[in-house]
């Protein structure tokens, strides 16, 4: 099994990969911190479990050579579970990149990080909704604290690539109660 | 693997989706403005953002003085090693003053009114075990630490892209776009990974602007270390001329290389509490990186500086080189050893400045010049090495084009400037 850390720069990715694999790869406050794809070990259920993190990406079109990187490894590896991170304070935009990385038929689970963040500008997601639109497994996390992490691997094995017709069909028209003022 | 599925959207139907999708399951409740939004805030906007970045970096580069120049370069690794190392291998070493393999290792000595002369601290002995050793381990080591301390502080923070929004319109006026200013930190520490980290620039023209302007003008944390060792009084005017080239090349580079500078919309993250574990995992790594590359870097360079003397290679050399340097740029001749050394390591070159000057064979203002050339003349071996990784033939072929018109553009110049002074 192979696994794929995709997400928008500075969302953190590398911090997943280093609390995963215990590696140490550089974890910075700002955008661009990682240029290159790095390659790391670790183990569920008794299963070596190889897990890459690649340069933040805001979708599948590259605009510059660290986002190249991430494309190109996404399209190596057809084999893999793509845990998509995103900004859950920005929740929207990291949206786009996972339905392209579901539209092109990988296993996804959608990892919300920066629960913390988004929890402090009183921003609420229904995850239980979002997962049953989306079909993946949709989990928030806080990876500078951990938070969230076991539940994110227990959940690797259970991602199944979707249709995005289902995803289409699941959303229906958008007519919400949850819609607040 | 099932069959990969032919991407059915359109952007907007995409956008469409996500629409649909959050409408149900994202609220937005009442923002409230906290402490954090008024701090991030002081530090973005011109007016209290600009004060703001000169104390950051004042209390930089403070720290980096205090720190690793006085504390521990000054106030125990000088004295450990000119007064108790170099005497004591100097008592022990077999050979003496003269020996071949005496110079190599321990000190080859300088004529003095026609005498050999013993030396008398590690910068002018030059020898691999004494210079050698003092270079990394007594000065360096120290101003690396502490630069990479604070970086990675403000790394963790969130502060770099407040700077980038800062500088935009300075560095835009160059083609370049804010973000420019993350690599070039970077590079203050080591130009290797700051070449690598121009990466998520849009076109090939900032790519290539950027690459070439890092590697002639930012000198790397070794090198302002064994400086500010060196020569603290003459720091500030150092800066003011790379600084100065940085942004007048980067001007002309603009004008003259083909391509788009487009605008790069970047994040500008929450303001974040460093970690200690990952500061200190980061300054581990980036430290032992250093010992690892330089040390031997250092070593060798010695070696081979000291091999060129004994073989008279050097002498023909700056027989050969001297004329140029001392016509067009204004240093003596003796330059030539340091400028070697140069390609292996920019602070061990550094340091041979400082010998020279302290044999008083150089004037403040030839030392202040053959510094500056120093750092522009080549970038190090090890960046040299990752430019041939990172650009294309055409790209490295233009970058070194650059590099050669620059440094004798600007070096003529500091010349020329300091000969209408009447110092030079």
């Amino acid at each position: 099994m192979k696994i794929l850390l995709m997400g928008h720069p500075n969302v953190g990715k590398s911090v997943f990969f280093n609390r995963l694999t215990g590696a140490k790869v550089f974890e910075s406050n700002y955008p661009g911190t990682t240029v290159d794809f790095m390659k790391g070990w670790m183990c569920i259920e008794g299963e070596d479990v190889e897990l890459i993190d690649v340069p933040g990406t805001f979708s599948l079109e590259p605009k510059d050579k660290a986002e190249e990187v991430s494309v190109e490894m996404l399209e190596e590896n057809r084999d893999c579970v793509v845990v998509c991170v995103l900004d859950a304070s920005k929740i929207e935009r990291g949206l786009y990149l996972a339905l392209e990385i579901i539209e092109r038929g990988y296993p996804v689970v959608v990892a919300l990080n920066m629960w913390d963040v988004a929890e402090d500008k009183n921003i609420r997601i229904d995850v239980a909704k979002l997962e049953r639109i989306l079909g993946v497994p949709v989990v928030p996390t806080t990876a500078v604290s951990g938070e969230g992490f076991k539940e994110l691997v227990s959940k690797l094995k259970a991602s199944a690539p979707v249709k995005i017709e289902e995803v289409i069909k699941n959303a229906g028209g958008g007519e919400s109660a949850a819609v607040s003022g | 693997m099932q069959e990969v599925v032919k991407v059915p959207q359109s952007v907007d139907e995409r956008w469409d989706l996500i629409d649909k999708i959050s409408r149900q399951t994202v609220e937005f409740g009442a923002y409230k403005h906290t402490l954090k939004d008024a701090i991030a805030e002081l530090t973005v906007k011109p007016l209290t953002g600009i004060p703001v970045a000169i104390a950051v970096i004042y209390g930089f580069w403070s720290f980096f003085c205090d720190f690793a120049g006085t504390l521990f370069t000054d106030g125990f690794m000088v004295r450990l090693f000119d007064e108790h190392w170099l005497p004591w291998l100097q008592s022990v070493f077999p050979g003496g003053l003269g020996n071949p393999l005496y110079a190599l290792m321990i000190d080859a000595g300088h004529m003095e009114d026609g005498v050999l002369v013993a030396s008398d601290n590690c910068f002018e002995a030059f020898g691999v075990l004494t210079s050698g050793l003092f270079v990394p381990f007594g000065v360096v080591l120290w101003a690396v630490l502490a630069f990479y301390l604070i970086f990675a502080i403000l790394e963790d923070i969130g502060y770099l892209p407040r700077l980038a929004v800062l500088v935009d319109t300075v560095l835009h006026k160059i083609g370049l776009h804010g973000y420019a200013i993350v690599p070039t930190f970077i590079s203050l520490g080591c130009n290797v990974p700051g070449v690598t980290a121009v990466r998520p620039l849009e076109t090939r023209k900032q790519r290539f602007m950027m690459i070439t302007l890092l590697s002639v003008f930012v000198p790397c944390g070794a090198q302002i270390g064994i400086m500010q060792d060196l020569i603290p009084e003459l720091m500030g005017w150092i800066f003011l001329t790379l600084v100065i080239g940085y942004l007048g090349f980067g001007f002309i580079l603009n004008k003259i290389v083909p391509g788009k500078s487009p605008e790069i919309i970047m994040d500008v993250p929450p303001y974040q509490m460093p970690t200690f574990k990952n500061v200190m995992s980061k300054l581990w790594i980036r430290t032992s990186k250093f010992l690892l590359v330089a040390v031997p870097f250092v070593l060798l360079g010695c070696l081979i500086v000291g091999l060129m003397y004994l073989t008279g290679a050097m002498d023909w050399l700056v027989a050969v080189f001297g004329p140029l340097l001392m016509g067009w740029f204004g240093v003596p001749s003796e330059t030539v050893a340091p400028l070697i050394a140069g390609f292996l390591r920019k602070d061990l070159a550094v340091g041979m400045i400082g010998g020279l000057m302290e044999q008083g064979i150089m004037t403040t203002f030839q030392v202040f010049t053959s510094v500056v050339l120093l750092c522009i003349y080549f970038p190090c071996l090890a960046t040299f090495a990752l430019m041939i990784k990172e650009e294309n033939w055409k790209e490295l072929l233009g970058s070194l084009a650059s590099l050669v018109a620059m440094v004798f553009i600007y070096g003529g110049l500091i010349h020329l400037v300091g000969i209408m002074l009447g110092v030079a």
